[in-house]
């Protein structure tokens, strides 16, 4: 167990420094001005100028190499060893200024964002795991009964309708017409039921068929039916038995599950009008807000490899006959 | 299963702990809806609507607009009298003696002077900062600063220490104190000299760009950079629970991509005249959530209604079955631009180089059809570039037609004849009429306006036409670079005076995204500058708004902007209406005065 963390740490600077310099090849042949907004009026020239000077826009190596001095905590650590003489960072871990809303840094825009997405996307998978691993289950027990049929067209219809359609009806349904629940309030936790909802439906569908397609394979085993032969009651196989092992697939799909669910709902944010992380993806690159783009991948990929480690870890723990290379 | 649930147990443990830890404030007396996040709350550097109104809000400009009449007017504001010079080119405003910044320090001239300076700075990156330059020596000491900037960042690094650049900044106030036309005889008086004069410079003092700050919080987040001799602010100035202002309102609490929220400020010397004593300002970025929002009640007001069934809500209000949806015209031009270049960016001949071939296409585009049937905003259709109504004294001119005989004629005359119906006319070379890409932002409805006039063009004209939709970044870089035929394009006037949209065609103007130069039009520009008669000025940009509505036509007016708010009447059926909002402006500059508006109990 510990050198698979030790190894996959060692891992992490690697993989953190290819995604950045592929984001910033990407992010930087963004056509267009990061420093002009686009229905803003615009500075003179010389205010332009000097504001791509300042922060190193005319330049792509210059911004490059500077931006990761800043964002990995060098230039933090190098102004307290006195190596570099500069003003010491705001934060340890400086992401810079963002370039659209100029008064923002990075690191504020995503301390505020981050808690947000972070609660969004843990309500939203057990949501998930809940809807998923019950209808797997119930479809599991009585394979082509109608309940099995009617879970699954409803776990196809997850998958299938998207977000903002299904946000859309829900906003419709509940606050509007039956006068149950909010419209673009975030915080008290009768606003996140409707959003983690809709967040979660693809990954509840998907973890309905991991657990019905687990289960049905465990419910056909020899262990399964010995257990069944010594007089198990049936309750105790299923719970005890079969969904432990019919878990395994779906505990390995919420390392991505989780990491998606807290960064990517940008589509579930706006029709609720949730503040969280997934809209400044895309908002970033709209604007070409460099140092914001930089900074929410950087974030989004730390907590994806973390989240992956964190289920295999898992995985280990739950089934220690699970080896790992 | 015990860690099956273990791994359930923690996740819910982690998700009740971080909603235990968000709790929202009280709901607010006036609660609004915005669709943008503000960009900077630095009044020196405010050019978006959400931040100006925020402006007006939480700092007092001299003066202020009178939102209650849809012409341009000013009244006081915190100036309470104010005096101009025969020539007019001095401005002296009495300042309202009892006015108080919100931690209890009184307002002076001098906040007004420290304010001015900074969008004069050029490391304030001020998108106004060419309005300050109306003062002055605000341009001189502008060029002034980014010379001394450039030959310090020359010198050896030796000497560039934070001495050094202290003294550069000690050196750049005094100038702007010795040269620029800002003086303070007293406290409570404010004397402002103009470059030369501004016949429309009241408005200026109404903008809310032009707040004062207050010095000592200011000052409290300024340092200078040793490397580059330049100012760095730092934006914790304008945080809740730091900033002070001078407003009716206190920025009580901000939330980015969340929420705003306004408090009556305490020490405001006027507190009679603030209706509401709380606003909270909720950023909903989905136009569906936030007409939803006002829909269910969570907010009283949508300040930007922008969803794509404004013609069905429209429709619905014509038939009287709704009453809180709010349309009206405002100080601004939906146009489509021509290219004036002689040639295009690939070394082409550009057509629309020919103004004859810009009449043809104005005259061939039916533009009452278009604003109803495909726009359907309700908008009001025009052919002239200063929308009319607003500047009081301001004739427009008659502007082109729609006449598709005359429009075939004027592009017969300018070389360009027609072989048979249906089929692009050749020049003299017996070269087709060169297919017009037509550049739009993809964002909106563009795109269906494009299709529209692609369709006029092709009817009236024989032309075709090929349509570019771009993402809105890359649409303004091929703009700027003039990488385009015809391009969609727009405009909102910045102050109350023509040349606010005259400017655009000046052949020198940032925004003359068209290459559209003529002395004569910048001559008659200049003639307007220096001509000290209001009405006679007026007419001499009159006369340039003619020259290039009636013949010139580097773009193509089609209608004047409306706007749409969504808010419950104050009455209905002649009786007051719990819930309905008193004291809504709807003028045509789009401002709210947040204090004027109550919500009826």
């Amino acid at each position: 167990m510990i050198g698979l963390i030790a190894r996959r740490l060692l891992q992490l600077p690697l993989i953190i420094l290819a995604i950045y310099t592929i984001t910033f090849a990407l992010a930087w042949s963004l056509p267009g001005s990061a420093v002009i907004n686009d229905e803003g009026r615009k500075p003179p020239e010389e205010v332009l100028k000097a504001m791509e000077r300042q922060y190193n826009l005319d330049n792509a190596p210059r911004f490059f190499t500077q931006y990761l001095y800043n964002a990995t905590g060098v230039r933090w650590a190098a102004v307290r060893m006195g190596v570099d003489p500069g003003p010491p960072p705001a934060a340890v871990f400086d992401f810079g200024p963002s370039l659209r809303h100029v008064d923002q840094t990075v690191n504020a825009i995503v301390a505020s964002s981050l808690p947000v997405s972070v609660v969004l996307g843990l309500a939203s998978i057990l949501i998930a795991l809940l809807i998923g691993m019950g209808a797997g289950v119930l479809g599991a027990l009585r394979p082509n009964s109608w309940l099995d049929l009617s879970t699954l067209t409803l776990a196809l219809v997850g998958i299938s309708l998207p977000s903002f359609v299904i946000g859309t009806l829900l906003l419709i349904i509940f606050p509007v017409w039956l006068g149950i629940g909010t419209v673009a309030s975030w915080g008290r936790p009768q606003d996140i039921i409707l959003p983690a909802l809709t967040l979660s439906l693809p990954f509840a569908a998907y973890i309905a068929r991991l657990t019905r397609m687990g289960m049905l394979d465990v419910l056909g085993a020899d262990y399964i039916r010995t257990a069944r032969a010594k007089g198990v009651p049936e309750r105790a196989v299923i719970l005890r038995h079969a969904l432990k092992n019919a878990f395994l697939p779906v505990l390995s799909y919420l390392g991505p599950a989780c990491a998606y669910a807290m960064t990517g709902s940008f589509v579930v944010e706006k029709v609720f009008n949730v503040p969280g992380l997934g809209q400044h993806f895309v908002n970033g690159v709209k604007n070409k807000d460099l140092f914001l783009i930089m900074g929410v991948t950087l974030i989004y990929s730390f907590m994806l490899i973390l989240f992956n480690l964190v289920v295999d870890v898992l995985y280990r723990w739950v089934d220690p006959r699970i080896e790992h290379d | 299963m015990g860690k099956i649930l273990a791994i359930f147990g923690v996740l819910l443990a982690i998700l009740v702990g971080a909603v235990a830890v968000d709790r929202p404030p009280p709901r607010a007396a006036l609660v609004l809806v915005d669709d943008a996040d503000f960009i900077t709350m630095d009044p020196g550097r405010m050019a978006y609507m959400q931040d100006l109104r925020l402006a007006h809000a939480i700092y007092e400009q001299l003066l202020n607009w009178d939102l209650t009449t849809s012409e341009a007017r000013v009244i006081p504001g915190l100036a309470r009298r104010w005096e101009v010079s025969p020539d007019g080119r001095v401005y002296t405003f009495h300042l309202e003696p009892r006015a108080r910044w919100s931690n209890g320090d009184p307002v002076t001239a001098e906040d007004f002077i420290y304010a001015w300076q900074r969008p004069l700075m050029p490391e304030t990156a001020a998108d106004y900062s060419g309005m300050f330059m109306a003062i002055r020596g605000g341009e001189a000491f502008f060029n002034f600063r980014t010379q001394q900037l450039a030959s310090y960042a020359g010198r050896p690094a030796s000497e560039r220490t934070p001495e050094a650049a202290a003294a550069l900044r000690a050196e750049a106030d005094r100038r702007f104190r010795e040269t620029v036309g800002l003086r303070a005889p007293d406290a409570h008086t404010l004397e402002v000299t103009l470059e030369r004069p501004l016949p429309y410079f009241l408005d200026f003092a109404a903008f809310g760009s032009w707040s004062p700050v207050h010095r000592p919080t200011v000052e409290r987040f300024v340092s200078v950079d040793p490397g580059t001799g330049r100012l760095i602010q730092d934006h914790t100035w304008t945080k809740p629970g730091t900033v002070v202002t001078n407003g009716p309102y206190v920025l009580a609490d901000y939330r980015f991509r969340r929420d705003a929220r306004l408090e009556a400020n305490p020490f405001y010397w006027n507190p009679g005249k603030v209706r509401s004593k709380s606003v909270a300002i909720i950023i909903i970025e989905d136009q569906n959530t936030g007409v939803l929002a006002v829909k269910t009640g969570a907010a009283h007001m949508h300040l930007d209604v922008t969803a794509d069934y404004i013609r069905e809500m429209l429709a619905q209000t014509r038939r009287g079955e709704r009453d809180d949806f709010w349309a009206f015209p405002t100080f601004g031009t939906y146009f489509w631009s021509f290219n004036c270049m002689p040639r295009l960016v690939d070394g082409r001949e550009n057509p629309f180089h020919n103004a004859g071939v810009r009449r043809a296409f104005a005259m061939a585009t039916d533009r009452t059809a278009i604003v109803e049937n495909v726009r359907g905003a309700g908008e009001k259709p025009f052919n002239v570039l200063v929308p009319p109504g607003y500047l009081p004294g301001f004739r427009s001119p008659a502007g082109l037609p729609f006449d598709p005989d005359r429009a075939r004629a004027e592009l017969e005359r300018a070389g360009w004849k027609r072989v048979r119906p249906g089929e692009p006319p050749v020049n003299s070379r017996g070269e087709p009429f060169p297919v017009v890409e037509m550049l739009f932002s993809t964002a909106s409805y563009h795109k269906d306006i494009a299709l529209a006039l692609s369709n006029m063009w092709e009817r009236h004209l024989g032309i075709r036409t090929e349509l570019r939709g771009r993402e809105t970044k890359i649409y303004r870089e091929n703009l700027k670079k003039r990488d385009y035929m015809v391009a969609r394009g727009g405009w909102f006037g910045d102050y109350a005076d023509p040349t606010t949209f005259l400017d655009l065609h000046r052949s020198t103007d940032g925004n003359n995204d068209r290459g559209y130069s003529n002395p004569a039009y910048d001559a008659l520009l200049d003639r307007a500058a220096a001509e000290a008669d209001p009405a006679r000025r007026m007419e001499i940009l009159a006369e340039a708004e003619r020259l290039t509505m009636d013949e010139e036509l580097p773009v193509l007016p089609l209608w004047q902007y409306g706007w749409y708010y969504l808010f419950r009447p104050p009455e209905r059926d002649g009786r007051p209406n719990p819930g309905g909002l008193r004291g809504v402006a709807l003028h045509p500059r789009v401002m709210q005065y947040y204090w004027t508006i109550e919500v009826v109990p």
